[in-house]
């Protein structure tokens, strides 16, 4: 037996009673008065490290195919240079942290609203159907932030039909949103969002089984002090 | 009294007529030869508890349901439960034979299987026959046995148009650009002997007879055909194939008034052409398969008894067997699809391949075996006469270990055997562009530029990988934490994994090269060192690897504490007789002993309670399961998987039933 292959048996052994793990996906929009503002999406995978790194040295697992670094790397590159090019997008920024397996990607908008063309394109260009659902808007006028969010119909059913092993990676993954302004905030419509002390961030952290499941809905109006 | 005994005896004649094992009819050069022991598996398991059994209940209501009859027990479907049941295979240039010999005990039982029997079965006194819709497998069966035969027909024989036209078949492909050249490819008409087609040269024969036949149904000139089989008793390809031929040419004769026509109207006639040719490979195929079929039921000839390596690959107690002829056979059967390099002989030296199943009060076992060439066994048994050091037995804890694997060849004998191997493998390889020569030459380089001794002092050949455990470490990760303002800020928390601990080592006699290899890590720091112990800073590992060298053996591991007690010689462990007769007397063995992990893994990290019992209950129910390579014997290199059966099950094989059943609900 060759080496490597010892070393690929090592690591299934290893990974055999390790199937769940833990990942967080926060997503950061920090809105000014003016309607512009910054957002930063991160992806941290650094709870599940060990696992990551066994997965990384396979080439696939379960039946997936595991991207190499560099596959990763290069996938964040045209993500960026995509959004180099989109009306409106300014300030493009990512990082990719291969010890600790965090990722993020972070922008300027002129307008919040360019960042629904940005999900629009992008499931136009991966030839997904989809009926927008998510969207954000900022009302000058009435100071109003709004996210929307519909749960995809079929989400469900689609991840019901994953083998149970495939499930578990979701098991522990959380989904954090945070919203900052510039002008304290007067009401927020969706009940699992937090209000700071400060009344200037509201926060929604949740499970990403409950989204799949419809059990949270992220969507949230925000009405700010006119 | 005189009366019984006579019965008795008569039973007991019947029973010895009976006896006439199926293997008799499996003609000489059978490829592969797989038999099913009907009396050892029935000895397992009574045929009423089979009928009583999750699987016989279903499979006896199953068919009762879709033939609208109504079976008890399996005995009902007239088959000899107490024989042998056969399937067999035979492999010619043209058309591969897939057969299936199974003894009978009540011929009337099978016949009530069949529905419309009238319909479908031609009766020549003892011997019935039904051929099966598609025409490319049938049935024949007389008292004492059933046969079912079903031809494949090799593309790639009738791809050689040469062949193809002996049997008045065409190699049609569809081709859009130029209509012509779809009919010039056919080419028996004589309007396209000017082509310089090779079938045109075969094409005159056919021309005389073209008007005695005038319409070409395909049954009646099979039937004549099969008639005229029967006679000959032998594959006569040529005569019948002008026949064939003649309801080609009629076709051809369309097609070529098809002169000009239109994309949709030539794909038209490719799909009309494409059917009859598949017809005609069917009738083909029809042909062959009846002749095969009589011959088994009506001629004598020698039995694939007389192989000797099938008759040495035979074991009494096994429940069911594969044998393969020959490895380097099977090759270069199915090599003409390979092409030009097809002929080499990548598997030379490869004989024969048997593969044997065995169920027991205990466990399942799988005992697999190949022969090789003299040379090449040689060869082996040169590279395999090594055992593995008794030291690492040391380090084996039968109580805790989930599972090991050790193996042992010389390296001194592995590289200097590696060369002629490498030239046996590929040297015919490029044999064909006379590169024998350079191979002779490149294998005399490579020991010249090896020492082989030299090397096997640094790597002796011998390993051993053992799991002892599990053991839960802490491990830190990168998360969030938020002020009341939701402020983001990167913290550093920890929290523990269970990792098992491995352990790696082989024996050395010269750590001369290691130790430089190690002294150049520290100067590069890759390499840390503490107490003897080194850690290999390379950070490309997701967990921690340790190493040492100690009493002529390296040792690898993931566990610190493991490593010191080796080192400071307090590394409690004891192995148990089994495992260690199964390392030391075997060159390769493994072990995986689920029972072992069995609640080992904290709940949260196999994700949640609820998996985790199912997990657990897995694994539970798992056995030992064990692998290891045999001695080689003679020219037969073998090696043995075996799983163990849990407590509380009577045998394998009623254990297989109850895991079937599970599975199922």
């Amino acid at each position: 037996m060759k080496l490597r292959q010892l070393y690929k048996l090592i690591l299934f052994i290893l990974f055999i009673p390790a199937l769940s793990s833990c990942f967080e996906i926060v997503e950061e929009i920090n809105m000014r008065n003016d309607g512009t503002g910054d957002v930063t999406l991160t992806i941290n995978l650094s709870q599940s490290k060990t696992k990551v790194a066994s997965v990384m040295l396979l080439d696939s697992v379960q039946g997936y195919k595991v991207p190499s670094k560099q596959k990763i790397q290069s996938e964040l590159a045209e993500a960026v240079a995509y959004l180099k090019k989109c009306d409106g997008i300014s300030n493009v920024k990512s990082s990719s942290d291969f010890n600790h397996y965090i990722a993020t990607i972070g922008f300027t908008f002129k307008d919040v609203s360019n960042i629904n063309n940005i999900t629009k394109n992008i499931l136009a260009k991966q030839k997904i159907k989809a009926t927008n659902t998510s969207s954000y808007s900022f009302n000058k006028a009435t100071k109003v932030f709004s996210r929307k969010y519909q749960p995809v119909a079929n989400a469900k059913s689609e991840f019901n039909k994953l083998k149970n092993q495939d499930k578990a990676v979701f098991n522990g993954a959380t989904y954090t949103s945070i919203y900052r302004f510039e002008s304290p905030v007067t009401n927020v419509t969706n009940p699992a969002s937090n209000l700071s002390k400060s009344k200037k961030a509201v926060m929604l952290k949740s499970n990403i089984m409950n989204l799949i499941n419809g059990k949270v809905n992220v969507s949230n109006q925000i009405q700010l002090l006119k | 009294m005189k009366k019984l005994l006579v019965a008795l005896s008569f039973l007991f004649f019947s029973s010895l007529t009976y006896a006439q094992d199926l293997v008799k009819k499996i003609p000489k050069n059978a490829f592969t030869v797989a038999t099913i022991k009907g009396d050892n598996v029935f000895k397992l398991m009574f045929v009423k508890d089979f009928n009583e059994s999750f699987v016989g209940k279903k499979l006896l209501t199953e068919t009762s349901k879709s033939l609208d009859k109504n079976f008890s027990s399996i005995e009902d479907f007239g088959i000899n439960l107490e024989k042998n049941m056969y399937y067999f295979n035979q492999l010619s240039d043209s058309i591969t034979y897939n057969c299936f010999l199974i003894p009978l005990k009540d011929a009337s039982k099978f016949e009530n299987l069949i529905t419309d029997k009238d319909k479908k079965l031609k009766v020549e006194g003892e011997i019935r026959t039904m051929f099966l819709p598609d025409s490319t497998s049938l049935i024949k069966w007389n008292n004492t046995m059933m046969y079912y035969v079903t031809g494949s027909i090799k593309s790639s024989f009738f791809a050689d148009s040469l062949k193809s036209a002996k049997y008045g078949i065409k190699d049609i492909r569809y081709q859009s650009d130029d209509v012509l050249t779809d009919s010039a490819t056919v080419a028996v008409d004589s309007t396209y002997a000017a082509e310089p087609m090779v079938e045109t040269e075969i094409a005159p024969p056919v021309l005389p007879k073209k008007n005695h036949k005038t319409t070409g149904k395909k049954k009646p000139v099979t039937k004549k055909k099969t008639g005229k089989r029967k006679k000959s008793g032998k594959i006569k390809k040529a005569p019948e194939a002008e026949e064939v031929k003649m309801l080609e040419t009629t076709d051809d004769a369309a097609t070529d008034a098809a002169g000009s026509v239109s994309d949709s109207d030539q794909y038209d006639n490719y799909q009309k052409e494409k059917v009859e040719q598949d017809a005609k490979i069917k009738a083909l195929t029809y042909m062959w398969i009846s002749e095969q079929a009589d011959k088994i039921f009506s001629t004598n000839y020698e039995s694939i008894e007389s192989n000797k390596s099938y008759s040495a690959s035979l074991d009494k107690n096994a429940i069911a067997e594969v044998w393969i002829s020959s490895l380097q056979d099977v090759y270069n059967s199915i090599s003409p699809e390979f092409g030009r390099y097809g002929k080499a002989g990548i598997m030379k030296g490869y004989g024969s391949l048997t593969s044997k199943l065995f169920m027991d009060k205990k466990s399942f076992r799988i005992s697999t075996g190949l022969e090789l060439a003299k040379e090449q066994a040689d060869s082996y048994k040169k590279v395999m006469n090594r055992k593995l050091n008794k030291k690492f037995l040391k380090y084996v804890d039968s109580e805790k270990a989930i599972g090991f694997m050790g193996y042992a060849i010389d390296t001194k004998a592995y590289l200097e055997e590696l060369p002629k191997l490498m030239q046996q493998t590929y040297g015919s390889f490029l044999g064909s562009n006379k590169m024998d020569e350079e191979i002779a030459l490149g294998s005399e380089l490579f020991s010249l530029l090896l020492d082989e001794e030299a090397v096997s002092k640094v790597v002796k050949g011998d390993a051993l990988f053992i799991i002892n455990g599990l053991n839960s470490r802490d491990v830190s990760y990168t998360t969030y934490d938020y002020d009341e303002d939701y402020n983001q800020t990167e913290v550093t928390k920890t929290k523990k994994e269970t990792l098992p601990d491995f352990l790696f080592m082989f024996s050395s006699e010269d750590q001369r090269l290691m130790n430089k290899l190690i002294k150049y890590g520290i100067n590069k720091n890759k390499v840390s060192v503490s107490n003897n112990i080194y850690k290999i800073e390379e950070k490309k590992s997701p967990i921690d690897i340790y190493f040492m060298i100690k009493d002529g053996i390296v040792f690898f591991g993931n566990s610190l504490p493991e490593m010191q007690s080796i080192s400071n010689n307090t590394f409690n462990a004891r192995i148990n007789k089994a495992h260690q007769k199964l390392l030391s007397q075997n060159n390769f063995s493994f072990l995986f002993n689920a029972k072992n992990l069995v609640g080992k893994v904290p709940n949260e990290e196999i994700g949640g309670e609820e998996t985790a019992k199912k997990f657990n209950e897995t694994l539970g129910k798992m056995g030992n399961v064990y692998m290891k390579s045999n001695p080689i014997k003679g020219n037969l290199v073998s090696a043995d998987i075996s799983a163990e059966i849990p407590n509380g099950h009577e045998n394998a094989l009623k254990y297989l039933f109850t895991l079937i059943e599970n599975a199922s609900k």
